[in-house]
């Protein structure tokens, strides 16, 4: 049975029938969803990787980097469905990418931090993000167990306070103990945050 | 850093929470810093896991593509093995018919044959490809070029031989001489196979292999007589016993025997060396 799944096809869309499941899906951030969006537009992150000059093995992260994006989109509302198929769009977040890339002439995971010519306003949200993204886990690494794994296990890896009690990832046995530890922490976090704007006179 | 606050709703909706009740507008800024700040690395954190599953769908479908490639060539290996055996070996299968010693063959199996050429007779599809190998070399009639040539020319069209022999199992002692009879190696077999006599002088399969081995080394008569030791012993062996024994009466220019012995072959319709004792029957008819 096993080698019978194993040689199956496999199309990573089969579960979506039609454009607007997997928009739902890609909202609610589902892997599959994800997964399928990838697999229609890699063919089109390699040609645009081969066209600009990029090096063959940066369509992944042309790839990763786009997908972030219209990922964020999603999430923000930025991107509402219309009917058409959510790879299109994907496929011209990562024309963008793979272009920043060629201007800089930098490594892939510069090219969207150290770039400040380019004005597309997605990218530029997206740099934005991927800054605050990088503060925070040098935030997290700063104040250290238990508040570092409270808060990754909810805010980050989206588990649910009773599938995290249950597992027994945390000392905390109780959901109510828990969101008490995580709020306490979350505040401590702003504040670290509140510091470092001010000495950086932000 | 840029100072511009994400207007996501959910997000201001839940850093609202954790703000001190007399939160001023810089806490407010840090809080809104640390929600996009999670929700990127929420992002990266899934965009991350579907890279790991993707890797993982590539892996299997080069796996795939791998396994396939190595069934298919395995298949045209095999396919390419039975018709290339197809093609060369006119060997038939073993006969299930017993026959005892030197003893008459029933009436009711044999078929009135025409004096005409047998192979004539042959359908298409019955006629025989031509021998895998040729006859030996035999012992050439000093100043008579002509005939030796013709004998040798009609011996290469019914030298129907074939190893391993039908029937016969070989125990761990003829190990090398079965090795070297599947190599052709016919003298190194001899050698080995007259060292085991020394060992086992009455041995049948002994007799059996030496037989052959002198058969294809052109020795009709020496090969007729170990033939001749195990004959009617073997009801698995014997069939082709008996044509082995054609040919060294053949090579043994003892033409008439042959013919009669082939005639008799010939005549038994379930005989699995039939066809080619019915073209041996028309050459030496000739």
């Amino acid at each position: 049975m096993r080698l019978i799944e194993w040689l199956a096809p496999t199309n990573p869309c089969r579960q979506f029938d039609g454009n607007e499941r997997l928009f739902q899906a890609l909202k609610k951030l589902d892997n599959a969803a994800i997964l399928c969006v990838q697999t229609k537009a890699m063919s089109s992150a390699r040609k645009f990787v081969q066209q600009y000059g990029l090096p063959p093995d940066s369509a992944d992260e042309v790839l990763n980097q786009g997908t972030l994006i219209f990922l964020r989109k999603i999430e923000d509302g930025g991107y509402q469905f219309q009917g058409h198929a959510p790879s299109t769009y994907l496929v011209e977040i990562i024309r963008l990418v793979a272009l920043s890339m060629t201007r800089t002439q930098r490594k892939p995971h510069e090219a969207l931090e150290n770039h400040h010519d380019l004005h597309d306003p997605d990218v530029e949200a997206a740099q934005r993000q991927r800054e605050s993204a990088d503060l925070v886990r040098q935030f997290l690494g700063q104040m250290g167990e238990p508040c570092e794994t409270v808060i990754r296990l909810h805010h980050i890896d989206g588990y649910s306070d009773e599938e995290v009690v249950r597992q027994g990832w945390t000392r905390y046995s109780t959901t109510d103990s828990l969101k008490i530890k995580r709020s306490d922490c979350m505040k401590k976090l702003i504040q670290i945050a509140r510091l470092w704007r001010s000495t950086n006179n932000i | 850093m840029h100072e511009k606050i994400d207007s996501n709703s959910a997000i201001m909706e839940e850093y609202k929470q954790y703000l001190n009740d007399d939160a001023d507008e810089a806490e407010r800024r840090a809080a809104a810093q640390v929600m996009e700040g999670l929700a990127g690395l929420r992002l990266e954190a899934k965009v991350q896991a579907v890279a790991a599953e993707r890797a993982a769908l590539r892996r299997r479908i080069v796996g795939r593509r791998i396994f396939i490639s190595l069934v298919a060539l395995a298949l045209l290996a095999g396919a390419t093995y039975v018709i290339m055996r197809k093609v060369e070996t006119p060997a038939p299968p073993p006969s299930e018919q017993q026959q005892e010693p030197n003893a008459p063959l029933p009436p009711e199996k044999t078929e009135e044959k025409k004096a005409v050429n047998p192979i004539a007779q042959l359908r298409p599809e019955e006629r025989l490809p031509n021998p895998r190998y040729p006859a030996p070399e035999t012992t050439m009639i000093r100043g008579d070029e002509d005939e030796n040539k013709v004998r040798k020319a009609m011996l290469d069209q019914v030298w129907y031989t074939d190893y391993p022999l039908t029937g016969l199992k070989t125990s761990q002692a003829f190990v090398k001489a079965d090795e070297n009879l599947k190599k052709r190696d016919f003298t190194a077999a001899y050698l080995e196979l007259e060292r085991l006599e020394g060992q086992m002088a009455n041995n049948d399969t002994l007799r059996y292999l030496k037989g052959y081995c002198l058969l294809e080394m052109g020795e009709g008569a020496e090969a007729l007589a170990n033939f001749d030791q195990i004959q009617g012993r073997y009801k698995a062996w014997e069939s082709q016993l008996q044509w082995y024994r054609g040919l060294a009466m053949l090579l043994a220019d003892d033409r008439e025997k042959a013919l009669a012995l082939f005639k008799q072959l010939a005549a038994r319709v379930k005989h699995p060396y039939r066809r080619q004792a019915e073209k041996a029957v028309g050459l030496l008819s000739q």
